[in-house]
C-alpha cells in the first residue's frame, strides 16, 4: 500500500512537472516570433491567450526600440509574388451551372457584402499566364493585372465577377478561368472562351471610362519576337556594319527611327529645362555638363564606348548613317554582347556576333544596364538608384523589378524606338513616365484608417519620398569626385570595406556612400540647368542642374534626390567651366599636364581658355526613382511626423473608436526593419523623426501642429504654438 | 393538209411551252439542296470585333502565305474596302452606319471578309471538272489537282470571294478561304477563330451554333438586330454575321433566299432534261425546212454533187 502512494505521488509530481516545462516552452515558441506571417492557427491561439493573461498591448511593442531581422511582411511579399506566377498557369475544374440573376440584383447583393478592401493581400494582383488561352498561338507574354486597383477604381466587384456558382457554400467572387475556358465547350455553349471573356471585359471598360490601354503590344502584353535564327543571313564572321547592314534589310523603317532617337543623338528637346524649353539641340553630345568626366568633347572614343552606334571618334561622326546604328546593344538576348568600352561604341573583338543577331530579342534589364547600371566603366559609379543588383534581393531593393520580375520597358513604354521617361540630369526626353500612370493619383487602396491620409499626401510629395527611405541600399555609390587631386600616380589607394577605392590618379579623390538618407526638395519636373558657357556660381556651389520648385506651388511635391559632389576646374578669368581633355594625344591621363588638357577641351568645346584655371566646388542633383520599396519598408508617419510619437493627434476628428490602435498606425512602417535588413547600416538614424526637415521645406514645423501648406488646422484647431 | 404558217408556230410554240412547262416543274421539284446535314460553322459577331487583324495574321500563317503587306498595327487600310486576294483569304474592312458615341464620334463597325461556305455553293455548282465541292464539315473545298483554270467560279460566286494567281503563268490557282479544311477534319479550329482575341468569332456545329446564336440575340435584344446572316441567304451558308446595325450599311449584300445553284441548274436541268429541247429544235427545224421546200432538200445540188463523188 505504501509503494503504491508513493507511486502516486511520484506520477502527480512527473506530471506536474510535464505540464509546466510544456507551458513555458510552448510561452518560449509563442514569443520566439510574434509577428511571422505563417503564423498556425494554434500559435495564434497560444499568442492571443499570452496575451490576455499578461493584459500586453502588442501594437504598442513595435516601438522603433525593437530590432527584428528578417521581416515577415517581407517574407509574405515574397510568397505572393510567387503564388501569383503560380496561380497564373493554374487551371481549375469548369463551374458548369451558374446562379442566374440580373445585373442590377447582383450589384446590389455583392455592395453589400464585398469591398474592394476586402480583396486579401495575395489576390492583390495577377500574373495571367493561363494555358488556356495559349494553347492556339502563344505570341504574346503573360499580363500582370493588378487586381485590387481595378476594384478599387470601379468599386464595384459585380463588374467582372457578374455571376456566381450555382452552388450554396461557393465563393461569390471566382477567377475568370472558373466560368471561362474554352469557347463553344458543350456543358455551357452560350459562354465565350477565357480569352475573349477576359479582352472583351478589359476594352469594354478601358473604353468606356476612356482610361487603360486597349491595344495589344502597347498596353498589356509583351510581344514576342520571332525566331531571327534563319532570317538572318550573315557571314562566318561578321563584321559589326555587316551586321546592321543585314537588319536594316528588313528593318528600314526602324532604322530610320532610331536616327531621330536621344539614344542616338544625345540631344534632343528640352521642353523642361527652365528658360530653354524650346530649344532641340541640348544634350550630352552638345552643351550639357555632369559631375563625372565633365563633358563629351574631346573625350569621343571613351565617352561614346557607351553609344548606341559604331565609331563616333570625333566631332565629324555622321548622324545621318543608319549603317553606324548598333542594333545589338539593345537587343542582344544572349548577354554575351559587350561594348569595347574605349573604342567609340565598337563590340568587344570576342564577342560572336553571329550568334548574337540570329538570337536578337527584345530589350532587357540587362541590355539596358549594360550602359544605364554601369556609367562611369562600373557598375554603381554614377547612378545611386541603378544597378545590376536591382534583380537580386527581391523586394527589398526594388519591388517592380526585382519583386515582380519588370523589365525597364515595361515601365519605359517606348513607340517609334523612343523610349518614355527622363531624367533630371539630362535635359533630353521623349516622354514622361511617373508612378502615378499606373497606380492612379490615389495609389493607396488598403482597408485602413490612414489610407486617406496617405493619398492626400500624394498631392504633395512624391512616391518615392516615402517609398525609398535610403538609396543605394545594396551598393556603395560615388558621391563625391575631386579632379583637382587627379595624377598622383604615387599615392597609395586605400580602399575601403567595400573594396571601393577612395582615389585614382586618373581621377582624383573619390568619396562612397551606401544606405545614404537621400536630400529632399520641392520639385515641379521643371530643371535649373548648367550649361557650357555659363558663368559659374562665385560665392559657393555651383549647381549643375537644380530641381525648380517651391512650396506655394502647386505643381511642386517633395522629391528624395542624390547629390553628387565634385570638385571641377573652371577658367580663372572667364568663370566658366573647362572641359578637360582626359584620354589620347594631349590629354591629361597622358601627359598629366592640366594645362594643355584644358586647352585642347577647350578647343574641341568651342570655347575660349585664358590659360589660368581654378578649382570650384560643383554639385548634381540626380533623381531617384528606381530601387522603389512596397509599404513594409515605407516610411512610417512617425518618422517624419514628430507630433505622432507622443501625443496622438488622430483624436482631433477620429473618435476613440474600439479596435483601433492610432499608435499602431502610426508607427507602421519600415522603421528600422530596411536598416536592419542590410548589412552597413546608419543607426543613428533609428529612433529619429525627422526625416524630412519641415522647417528646411518652407513649412513652420510639423504640419500636423502647424497646418499643410495650403490648408488650416481641421475643426478650428489652432496652431501649437498660438495655443499656447 | 392545209397549215397556214401561222398556225403552224402557234401549235408549236404551244407544244413547246408546255413541255417545258411540265419538265420544268418537274426538274425544280427534283432538285434538292445539296447541304450537308450536319457541317460545322462560324458565327461573327460584328459587335464584338476591335478590328485588330490578328485573324489576317493568323490566316496568312495557318496557310503559309506572306506576311500581309500592310504593316498589322497599321489601321488606315480597314478603310480601304479591300476584298480577299491571293495572299489574304481574309480581311476585315471597316464601315461606318452613322452610329456616334458619347463623344460624337462616328462608331466604326469592322467587317470580316472571307468565303462564306455556302451550304449549297454556286462555285461548286459552276465548276465543270468538280474541282471545288461542298464537304461534310462544311468546307467548300479546292481542289488544285483537279482545276482547269476556267474561272467560272469567280464568276458564280455571289460574294465575289474567289481570287486567281494572274500572275503565275505555268500553274496558277483558285485562292479562297479553305475554312482551315485540314484544321478541322482533324478537330480543331479555322487559325481565324483561335487567334481572335475578342472571341468575335465563334466556332461550331453550325445547328447548335444557330440555336446559341438565337438565344443571345433573344437575350440581347438591344445588341443584336433581330437577324443572322447567313441563316438563309443564299440557302444559308457555314460563315453567319450577327450585327447592331442594318446589314446593308456593312457591306453586305441582299441576296435570294434560295440557293443559288436553284435558278441556274434548274435553268440548265430543265432545258437538257431528256434531251428534250435540242431534240424539239431539231425536229422543228427539220419541219421548218421540210416544209418550205422539201423537193429543194432532196434535189439540193450539194447532196447530188456529194452523191456524185462518193
Amino acid at each position: 500500500m505504501k509503494r503504491s502512494s508513493k507511486g502516486k505521488l511520484t506520477i502527480v509530481l512527473m506530471s506536474l512537472i510535464v505540464l509546466s516545462l510544456g507551458t513555458v516552452l510552448a510561452i518560449a515558441w509563442a514569443e520566439a516570433e510574434p509577428d511571422r506571417a505563417d503564423k498556425t492557427g494554434f500559435r495564434e491561439v497560444l499568442v492571443g491567450l499570452i496575451d490576455s493573461i499578461f493584459e500586453r498591448d502588442r501594437a504598442g511593442e513595435s516601438k522603433p526600440a525593437v530590432v527584428k531581422t528578417n521581416p515577415p511582411a517581407h517574407r509574405a511579399w515574397h510568397d505572393r509574388v510567387a503564388s501569383a506566377r503560380q496561380r497564373g498557369k493554374e487551371t481549375i475544374p469548369l463551374v458548369k451551372d451558374v446562379f442566374k440573376e440580373t445585373a442590377s440584383e447582383r450589384r446590389a447583393r455583392l455592395a453589400y457584402r464585398l469591398r474592394p478592401k476586402d480583396i486579401p493581400a495575395e489576390y492583390n494582383f495577377f500574373v495571367m499566364n493561363c494555358p488556356l488561352v495559349n494553347e492556339e498561338d502563344d505570341f504574346y507574354g503573360p499580363v500582370r493585372f493588378m487586381h485590387k486597383k481595378h476594384a478599387s477604381i470601379s468599386n464595384d466587384c459585380s463588374g467582372c465577377h457578374h455571376y456566381r456558382p450555382n452552388v450554396p457554400d461557393a465563393s461569390e467572387t471566382m477567377r475568370c478561368s472558373a466560368c471561362h475556358q474554352n469557347s463553344f465547350n458543350p456543358i455551357a455553349p452560350d459562354r465565350i472562351g477565357l480569352k475573349g471573356a477576359i479582352h472583351r471585359q478589359c476594352t469594354g471598360c478601358h473604353k468606356k471610362l476612356h482610361r487603360g490601354p486597349i491595344r495589344c503590344s502597347s498596353g498589356c502584353h509583351e510581344k514576342r519576337v520571332r525566331d531571327h535564327t534563319e532570317l538572318v543571313e550573315l557571314s562566318r564572321k561578321p563584321d559589326a556594319l555587316e551586321v546592321t547592314k543585314e537588319c536594316l534589310r528588313c528593318h528600314p523603317a526602324q532604322g530610320e527611327e532610331m536616327l531621330s532617337s536621344t539614344h542616338w543623338l544625345w540631344k534632343g528637346p528640352s521642353p523642361f529645362t527652365l528658360g530653354q524649353d524650346k530649344r532641340v539641340d541640348m544634350g550630352k553630345a552638345t552643351v550639357t555638363i555632369n559631375n563625372f568626366c565633365v563633358s563629351v568633347f574631346s573625350n569621343w572614343p571613351r565617352c561614346t564606348g557607351c553609344h548606341a552606334g559604331y565609331g563616333w571618334k570625333d566631332a565629324s561622326f555622321d548622324f545621318t548613317d543608319k549603317t553606324r546604328i548598333d542594333c545589338l546593344v539593345c537587343h542582344d538576348t544572349t548577354g554575351t554582347y559587350r561594348k569595347d568600352l574605349k573604342a567609340a561604341g565598337m563590340p568587344d573583338p570576342s564577342v560572336d556576333l553571329l550568334l548574337v543577331a540570329k538570337k536578337v530579342g527584345k530589350p532587357s534589364r540587362k541590355t539596358c544596364g549594360n550602359c544605364h547600371f554601369s556609367g562611369g566603366d562600373q557598375d554603381f559609379v554614377r547612378h545611386g538608384k541603378l544597378n545590376a543588383l536591382l534583380d537580386f534581393h527581391g523586394s527589398s531593393c526594388d519591388v517592380h523589378m526585382g519583386g515582380l520580375g519588370f523589365q525597364c520597358h515595361d515601365c519605359h513604354k517606348t513607340r517609334n524606338h523612343k523610349i518614355s521617361g527622363r531624367s533630371i540630369a539630362l535635359p533630353v526626353a521623349e516622354g514622361s513616365r511617373s508612378c502615378n500612370h499606373c497606380h492612379t493619383d490615389a495609389p493607396h487602396q488598403e482597408k485602413s484608417l490612414l489610407t486617406h491620409h496617405l493619398n492626400k499626401h500624394s498631392d504633395h510629395i512624391a512616391c518615392v519620398t516615402c517609398h525609398q527611405p535610403v538609396y543605394a541600399k545594396y551598393t556603395p555609390v560615388k558621391t563625391y569626385w575631386d579632379w583637382s587631386t587627379a595624377g598622383d600616380k604615387e599615392r597609395k589607394v586605400k580602399r575601403d570595406e567595400d573594396g571601393m577605392p577612395d582615389y585614382a590618379w586618373e581621377a582624383g579623390d573619390f568619396s562612397w556612400g551606401r544606405e545614404i538618407k537621400p536630400v529632399y526638395a520641392w520639385y515641379n519636373g521643371k530643371v535649373k540647368r548648367h550649361l557650357l558657357g555659363d558663368p559659374i556660381n562665385s560665392e559657393g556651389v555651383t549647381n549643375l542642374n537644380e530641381p525648380a520648385g517651391d512650396i506655394m506651388d502647386r505643381e511642386s511635391k517633395i522629391y528624395p534626390f542624390k547629390i553628387m559632389g565634385g570638385t571641377q576646374a573652371a577658367d580663372a578669368k572667364y568663370n566658366y567651366l573647362l572641359v578637360p581633355h582626359l584620354e589620347g594625344v594631349g590629354g591629361f591621363w597622358q601627359a598629366l599636364d592640366w594645362q594643355r588638357s584644358f586647352a585642347s577641351g577647350a578647343e574641341a568645346s568651342g570655347l575660349a581658355y585664358s590659360g589660368e584655371y581654378k578649382w570650384v566646388e560643383t554639385a548634381m542633383y540626380l533623381s531617384l526613382n528606381h530601387e522603389v520599396l512596397p509599404k513594409v519598408f515605407a516610411l512610417s508617419c512617425v518618422q517624419c511626423h514628430e507630433s505622432l510619437r507622443n501625443r496622438l493627434s488622430c483624436g482631433r476628428c477620429h473618435q476613440d473608436k474600439r479596435g483601433v490602435d492610432f499608435r499602431e498606425l502610426a508607427f507602421s512602417g519600415i522603421d528600422e526593419k530596411l536598416i536592419h535588413l542590410t548589412r552597413k547600416a546608419d543607426r543613428s538614424q533609428i529612433n529619429e523623426t525627422d526625416w524630412l526637415n519641415f522647417k528646411d521645406l518652407g513649412y513652420k514645423g510639423d504640419p500636423i501642429l502647424y497646418g499643410g501648406r495650403f490648408k488650416k488646422l481641421p475643426l478650428g484647431w489652432k496652431v501649437a504654438s498660438q495655443k499656447k | 393538209m392545209n397549215i397556214s404558217r401561222r398556225h403552224f408556230l402557234g401549235v408549236a410554240g404551244g407544244m413547246i411551252s408546255s413541255a417545258a412547262a411540265g419538265n420544268c416543274k418537274k426538274v425544280f421539284a427534283a432538285r434538292q439542296p445539296k447541304a450537308p446535314p450536319n457541317p460545322y460553322g462560324c458565327v461573327v459577331d460584328l459587335t464584338a470585333c476591335v478590328g485588330c487583324r490578328t485573324c489576317e495574321q493568323a490566316c496568312n500563317r495557318v496557310n503559309h502565305l506572306p506576311p500581309p503587306k500592310e504593316r498589322l498595327d497599321d489601321r488606315t487600310v480597314l478603310d480601304q474596302k479591300r476584298r480577299p486576294s491571293t495572299g489574304a483569304f481574309t480581311v476585315i474592312n471597316s464601315y461606318y452606319s452613322g452610329r456616334l458615341d458619347e463623344q460624337n464620334q462616328l462608331v466604326p463597325t469592322y467587317v470580316k471578309v472571307q468565303c462564306m461556305h455556302c451550304q449549297d455553293p454556286a462555285c461548286a455548282s459552276a465548276c465543270i471538272t468538280g474541282a471545288l465541292s461542298k464537304k461534310d464539315n462544311g468546307a467548300v473545298h479546292y481542289d488544285k489537282s483537279k482545276c482547269v483554270g476556267c474561272r467560272y467560279c469567280l464568276v458564280a460566286c455571289p460574294f465575289q470571294i474567289p481570287a486567281y494567281e494572274y500572275f503565275d503563268p505555268l500553274t496558277p490557282r483558285v485562292r479562297k478561304c479553305t475554312f482551315c479544311y485540314e484544321r478541322i477534319s482533324m478537330g480543331g479550329k479555322p487559325g481565324c477563330a483561335a487567334a481572335c482575341p475578342m472571341e468575335a468569332i465563334t466556332f461550331g456545329n453550325r445547328q447548335i451554333l444557330l440555336e446559341g446564336t438565337r438565344r443571345k440575340i433573344t437575350a440581347n435584344p438591344v445588341r443584336y438586330l433581330n437577324k443572322i446572316y447567313g441563316e438563309s441567304e443564299v440557302g444559308g451558308t457555314s460563315w453567319m454575321y450577327i450585327s447592331k446595325d442594318p446589314f446593308e450599311k456593312l457591306g453586305f449584300l441582299s441576296l435570294p433566299h434560295y440557293p443559288m445553284p436553284h435558278l441556274t441548274e434548274t435553268i440548265q436541268h430543265s432545258i437538257f432534261a431528256y434531251m428534250w429541247a435540242p431534240i424539239t429544235l431539231f425536229a422543228i427545224l427539220t419541219g421548218a425546212m421540210w416544209k418550205i421546200n422539201p423537193e429543194q432538200i432532196n434535189h439540193a445540188p450539194g447532196f447530188q454533187a456529194q452523191e456524185d463523188h462518193i
